[in-house]
């Protein structure tokens, strides 16, 4: 983490708890950069994440005020800060199985409400804190703890689903493409209503072992292969996007 | 002086508001009243009963455990209820074309045409709770005339205001000529 | 900061309101701006009152998507800085207590009605019961301390209602009005008063908001937005909310300043009433709520009878008035706990009395008649002379 990054952040609680390779670490800088630039005081701002390896990004490490709520629960105790509050900038922080599968009925109502909100869901495809447990956003095929012939069920596409409830500034970006996920970021916490951005994260312990993937730099590189931008996606075909991830912002309004 | 009044019949008939306008002009009447109703799930169609004690000082049971007056505007309500009623004064009033006395039963009852007037002046059923209501203040005095059109003052507003304020004068004329059976 | 007089929200005067709605005027008097719900017979009016009441308040009001988003929000609210509330009855309550157990590890303050009617499961929708009074305090997980106020008529559930908040706010603990459906829907005079005591937090910057030294204290709590760097979790964390998950004295402390800030002020949260209790009666009748009117009635006709016959009755349930139901039995050669469950609070009272005590349950979805209590007694004086 770069320096002057630091005023953003509880030194003292370093090292962060992220095992090596771990997508999470660039996502918290790219986080602490947007909020840098757009030249934000922490003191305004409050973090929200629930459980999971994503929900340690901000609680304890940013300098800010945060909540560590229970599993899957982060965006209603969001909800309930920010209807008080409003002066207050609220910021969700957490993984893809505390934002979209147990906490799934919070996320979609939050899309409806269009709450003033930014949920940052940083996916890594699995339960990683847990042991490795197959996610609802694990994609077919995948071996995890739970699915050792691969996973057989769907993964959700989370910004489908969030587009479809109603949010109003919905991308997706992988941790490698760190400048466009920084202005998306800006581009979400600037954004009255809800903004959401879903973050994909590489988890070497859990996912990258279990499957092909390999280490942590093979991982980075698969995603860097896998993912293409909207604009590019538009070219291609059906079969051509099969096992391609598209990233780039999706709703704007 | 503790009364209990009982009025049963079918959920959409406004028993429940009669109830809360009585035990209202209760309390307008300086005295303590206690309200509770008992009903299914449904809105509208399945039985229905609001409870209603009035005394001249705090009431500990709530509850109607045997009425002095029993108001019934269906014949399943009556059926059930007009054995609950207290055996040495108790009266019953009753909707003279919803209802078909028991005459097995020793009670004064006092047929009151609500429902056929309130179609006849007001086109409208709905205010049939209020004028038989009204006919069971002034034949009983239960509350004051001036308490119950107060409590309809604070508990309705709008169109249903006037119609049932209009209801209640209706309901008092049948009560000064309504006979006992 | 602490307790203060305010002006109420609601013109002084005599009201004729159901029981969900007074609550709803108690929570508005006492403060209560922010109300997270979900629709459940019979505690919706309360909310449904509130939304009303909260146009003349500036009051926040949100109806979430289940009984789990409600608590959530709520907590959120209330670090925010509001006094929160939400009613529910017994299904909703049993989704909020994942989150109840997070609001008492983290000491959040808030106030939870619970209209209580006949379960288990769906049961009777519009019927009273009784059956949440070991929920409420034992339904989350890990050993925690809550505040359960029970009323029995209209004036009451509207004062503790205000006296909830006070003492949510006091001990920074969840705490509930613990009613049912025959007060709830039961409609009554109410009189309100011009002056609303009030208790207000004492946010205290810089001070740890998760330690105090002194036994059975409460810390202070500043709320988001102050520029505290509020560090809020429910694993276990030291005095700054930092996390300590592997520290087993750290847990012990926190979990038994938890408990202990509860328990060690029982005294001034406790409150009984009790009625014929000065001649030592021979049936000593432990009610509360609904059912402790009927238990009232019955002690009124059975003395009229000449029967020894005596009421105590728990204003709150938890902390459990141990005190009190010791010293009210020593008095007393039978006690008798009318109910409307099968003997939740009989067994509480079994635990703390050297002998047996007397179960009258009743699971019908009926409000308990004097009748039965009357024809009881009368039975066991014939029986047991």
């Amino acid at each position: 983490m770069s320096k002057h990054l630091y005023k953003y952040l509880r030194t003292e609680v370093f090292p962060t708890p992220f095992c090596s390779g771990c997508g999470h670490g660039i996502l918290m800088g790219a986080i602490l950069r947007a909020i840098d630039e757009l030249g934000y005081d922490m003191d305004g701002m409050l973090f929200v994440s629930g459980i999971g390896c994503g929900a340690w990004i901000p609680s304890p490490h940013f300098a800010a005020d945060t909540l560590h709520v229970t599993h899957g629960r982060p965006v209603a105790f969001a909800t309930g800060a920010k209807l008080f509050k409003p002066s207050l900038k609220v910021v969700v922080i957490s993984g893809d199985g505390d934002i979209a599968s147990i906490g799934g009925n919070h996320l979609i109502h939050a899309a409806r409400r269009d709450i003033d909100l930014t949920i940052i869901c940083a996916n890594n495809g699995i339960y990683g804190m847990t042991g490795g447990q197959v996610a609802a956003s694990t994609p077919l095929g995948m071996r995890t703890s739970t699915t050792p012939d691969g996973n057989r069920e769907r993964p959700f596409d989370l910004c489908k689903l969030v587009e479809a409830a109603g949010g109003t500034y919905v991308s997706r970006y992988s941790v490698h493409q760190v400048k466009p996920l920084i202005r998306s970021i800006q581009r979400g916490l600037e954004h009255t209503g809800l903004s959401f951005i879903e973050v994909l994260s590489p988890c070497p312990t859990q996912f990258g072992r279990r499957n092909v993937s390999g280490t942590a730099f093979e991982m980075l590189q698969t995603l860097k292969e896998d993912c293409v931008s909207r604009q590019k996606a538009e070219t291609m075909g059906s079969e051509e996007l099969k096992y391609k991830i598209v990233t780039g912002e999706f709703v704007t309004s | 002086m503790i009364k209990q009044v009982r009025i049963c019949g079918f959920g959409g008939q406004g028993i429940v508001l009669a109830g809360v306008i009585l035990g209202h002009a209760g309390i307008l009447d300086g005295k303590y009243a206690a309200q509770s109703s008992s009903y299914g799930a449904e809105a509208r169609g399945s039985a229905c009963k609001s409870e209603v004690v009035i005394s001249d000082g705090w009431i500990d049971y709530p509850h109607v455990l045997k009425a002095d007056i029993l108001i019934a505007m269906s014949q399943p309500a009556y059926n059930k209820y007009c054995c609950d009623v207290v055996p040495e004064h108790g009266v019953i009033f009753h909707d003279e074309e919803l209802v078909t006395p028991n005459p097995q039963i020793a009670l004064s009852h006092f047929p009151v045409p609500a429902t056929q007037r309130a179609l006849q002046i007001f086109d409208n059923r709905l205010v049939a709770n209020t004028v038989l209501l009204a006919a069971v203040v002034s034949v009983t005095g239960i509350v004051t005339p001036d308490s119950l059109k107060l409590a309809l003052d604070k508990t309705l507003d709008g169109r249903h205001l006037e119609a049932n304020k209009k209801a209640v004068d209706v309901g008092f004329q049948l009560g000064s000529i309504v006979k006992k059976h | 900061m602490g307790y203060r007089k305010i002006r109420g929200v609601t013109p002084p005067g005599q009201y004729f309101l159901q029981g969900d709605e007074a609550c709803a005027e108690g929570a508005v008097a006492a403060g209560c701006r922010f109300f997270a719900g979900y629709p459940i017979t019979p505690a919706s009016e309360v909310m449904e009152h509130i939304v009303r009441r909260f146009k003349d308040c500036d009051g926040v009001f949100v109806q979430m998507e289940d009984e789990i988003g409600s608590i959530a929000a709520m907590i959120g609210a209330s670090w925010a800085g509001a006094k929160p509330m939400t009613s529910t009855s017994g299904p909703g309550l049993s989704l909020m207590m994942e989150n109840i157990g997070y609001a008492a590890m983290t000491e959040t303050p808030l106030v939870i009605v619970d209209i209580q009617r006949a379960g288990p499961s769906t049961g009777q929708a519009t019927r009273p019961g009784s059956g949440d009074m070991l929920q409420v305090k034992y339904g989350s997980h890990g050993d925690y301390e809550i505040i359960a106020l029970s009323p029995w008529s209209v004036q009451e559930i509207y004062d503790m209602t205000i006296r909830a908040f006070n003492l949510a706010e006091r001990f920074r603990v969840p705490v509930f009005v613990l009613s049912d459906e025959g007060v709830g829907h039961l409609r009554e005079n109410v009189t309100v008063e011009q002056e609303v005591t009030v208790f207000e937090r004492d946010k205290a910057p810089g001070q740890p908001p998760f330690h105090t030294d002194e036994p059975g204290g409460v810390p202070p709590m500043p709320c988001f937005g102050d520029g505290e760097k509020l560090l809020v979790t429910g694993s276990t964390h030291d005095p700054f909310g930092y996390r300590k998950t592997q520290v087993s004295e750290v847990h012990e402390r926190l979990v038994s300043r938890l408990v202990g800030k509860i328990r060690n002020r029982a005294d001034e949260i406790v409150d009984t009433d009790s009625y014929f209790l000065d001649d030592g009666p021979d049936v000593l009748l432990v009610a509360y709520g609904i059912t402790a009117r009927a238990a009232l009635s019955a002690a009124k006709v059975l003395r009229d009878e000449g029967q020894k016959v005596g009421l105590l009755r728990l204003r709150t349930i938890w902390p459990f008035p141990e005190r009190v139901v010791v010293e009210s039995a020593q008095k007393c050669k039978e006690v008798v706990v009318p109910e409307l469950n099968q003997g939740q609070i009989c067994r509480e009272i079994e635990r703390l009395l050297d002998r047996d005590v007397i179960s009258l349950p009743q699971t019908n979805g009926e409000t308990m008649k004097p009748t039965k209590i009357i024809e009881f007694v009368r039975e066991r004086a014939v029986t047991q002379p």
